[in-house]
């Protein structure tokens, strides 16, 4: 990722991973804190869209995680219905003063604990909970802005439907247009297989590659691989040993 | 529910018929006290001391084990010193839904406002991230309270001080379903239950409603004679026994609590 990006993530920058199901997402946002905490940077995890205790048990099988990450307080796992429940916010929908509390919370967590490394997963299922496109904008815009006056480098997971050339990289829209970097992942068919990709769309700050990389999820973690561009209407005029 | 109980004939006679009031002169103006499987709904006016009728409706505990009383109100200590004042039984059950409410309610709702406006702590914060579950401490009490009552046995006496708590915060249709639900099982059971509800909190069709299920309804009043205040306590409806529609004024003494001073009779 850091070939592909150039370097890396710029600090401060609020990205978002857009992808469909089962495309990694999860797997490169706790990638993403692990490192972190390797080089004893202070990271969280706030998870919306399965128990702490699933997700937990789910990426415990990678070699890059240690549990003692979670409970030394390096890697500080935060149940998205707890703090909804602590904050009085389990209900349908949020109004404009239940989204500034949940911003404040998150600022403040970052903030006392001094978080440089903060993943949301995803941010789709949290904007559900806020009906108007204007709110989810506010609270994603000034949520941003403020992790990035922290200094705290922010991946925001996105889910989606597809990931073709036509498909939105978020699901209110309005994500894609706060963030300072894109990076989506999906599934492309290669000869019956159905083969997971990455491909950063914008990063802002760097010379990126925009080329789609091959994901594979292996028991050490999330390695890409560039992809053979078969299938491409240039191959097709040409044929093998010709 | 159990369509049959059987029940003891030592039970039968001890228990009897019909079971006090709690207030000897009440017992003889209705021909010998409440029949056993009775539901008395009590309309009740602010001030009328409806809330020491209630409690002293408990006082004659025949079985201490089967007496309750719940209250939406008062705390025990409260209530502990009334009983303790009147030298009425102690060892009944009390259950303070009022109290519990706060407790785990409101408590609640305080820690969230404080969050909100002061944020959280660091040792918040290490607990947020060691919590793995939100607590299921959803309440529902409502059907708590008609568990309570329905889990009563044979003969039992009960008293709801006062359903005002669940009027305000339940939909009355709910809540008059579950007193129908503890009706049958008071009726059932040769129970006496007691239940009292302001009668501002509630619409004139569920006022009906209450008292088309209730086997005697109680209306208590309070009004001024001059300077002084006139409490007093009207039967409008006396399931079987027209006979006892009658109003009786009374006041509270040091000594036996609510004191009928006189009853009228209207039938």
């Amino acid at each position: 990722m850091d070939e592909i990006l150039r370097g890396g993530i710029p600090y401060g920058s609020t990205v978002l991973a857009a992808g469909t199901c089962g495309s990694g997402k999860t797997t490169m946002g706790m990638e993403f804190l692990v490192r972190g905490a390797l080089a004893g940077e202070a990271c969280a995890h706030f998870t919306a869209t399965e128990p702490s205790v699933k997700l937990l048990e789910n990426i415990r099988q990678y070699a890059f995680f240690d549990m003692n990450m979670i409970d030394s307080g390096l890697i500080n796992v935060f149940d998205m219905d707890v703090l909804y429940s602590w904050l009085g916010l389990d209900k349908a929908s949020f109004d404009l003063d239940d989204v500034h509390a949940l911003i404040k919370a998150i600022v403040d967590i970052v903030n006392t604990i001094g978080v440089t490394r903060l993943v949301i997963d995803s941010v789709t299922t949290l904007c559900y909970k806020i009906k108007s496109e204007q709110l989810i904008r506010d609270f994603l815009f000034t949520l941003g802005k403020k992790l990035a006056t922290l200094g705290c480098t922010t991946i925001l997971i996105s889910e989606i439907t597809s990931a073709t050339e036509n498909a939105h990289w978020s699901s209110f829209g309005v994500e894609e247009a706060i963030a300072d970097g894109i990076i989506v992942m999906g599934d492309v068919e290669r000869m019956g297989h159905l083969l997971r990709f990455l491909q950063v769309v914008k990063m802002r700050g760097t010379a990126h590659s925009r080329a789609k990389h091959a994901i594979e999820l292996t028991p050490l973690g999330v390695m890409l691989t560039p992809m053979l561009k078969w299938g491409a209407v240039s191959d097709k005029t040409s044929k093998w040993g010709q | 529910m159990d369509k049959q109980v059987q029940f003891s004939k030592e039970d039968e006679e001890f228990f009897g018929s019909v079971g006090s009031f709690g207030v000897p002169k009440f017992d003889n103006a209705m021909h010998g006290g409440v029949p056993r499987g009775f539901l008395v709904v009590g309309f009740t006016d602010v001030g009328s001391g409806s809330e020491l009728f209630a409690k002293q409706f408990t006082s004659p505990a025949e079985e201490p084990d089967n007496t309750i009383l719940i209250s939406t109100n008062e705390s025990e200590l409260e209530i502990a010193r009334v009983y303790n004042k009147y030298r009425w039984p102690t060892d009944i059950g009390v259950r303070t839904l009022g109290e519990e409410y706060n407790a785990r309610v409101l408590e609640k709702e305080l820690l969230a406002s404080r969050y909100r406006l002061e944020g959280f702590k660091l040792p918040d914060i290490q607990r947020l991230a060691q919590t793995r579950f939100v607590d299921d401490d959803t309440q529902d009490f409502l059907t708590e309270m008609t568990n309570e009552i329905m889990a009563m046995g044979p003969y039992f006496r009960a008293v709801i001080d006062s359903l005002d708590f669940f009027m305000q915060r339940e939909d009355p249709s709910r809540v008059v379903a579950m007193l129908r639900m503890m009706q049958a099982h008071t009726q059932l059971h040769r129970g006496i239950l007691f239940i009292t509800v302001s009668k501002d909190t509630i619409t004139p069709a569920i006022k009906q409603e209450m008292a088309a299920i209730a086997d005697m309804v109680c209306d208590f009043k309070v009004r001024t004679i001059g300077s002084d205040f006139e409490t007093s306590m009207t039967v409008t409806k006396f399931r079987n026994a027209p006979e006892n529609l009658s109003i009786m004024v009374y006041r509270v003494t040091p000594e036996e609590g609510i004191t009928p001073e006189t009853v009228e009779r209207i039938a």
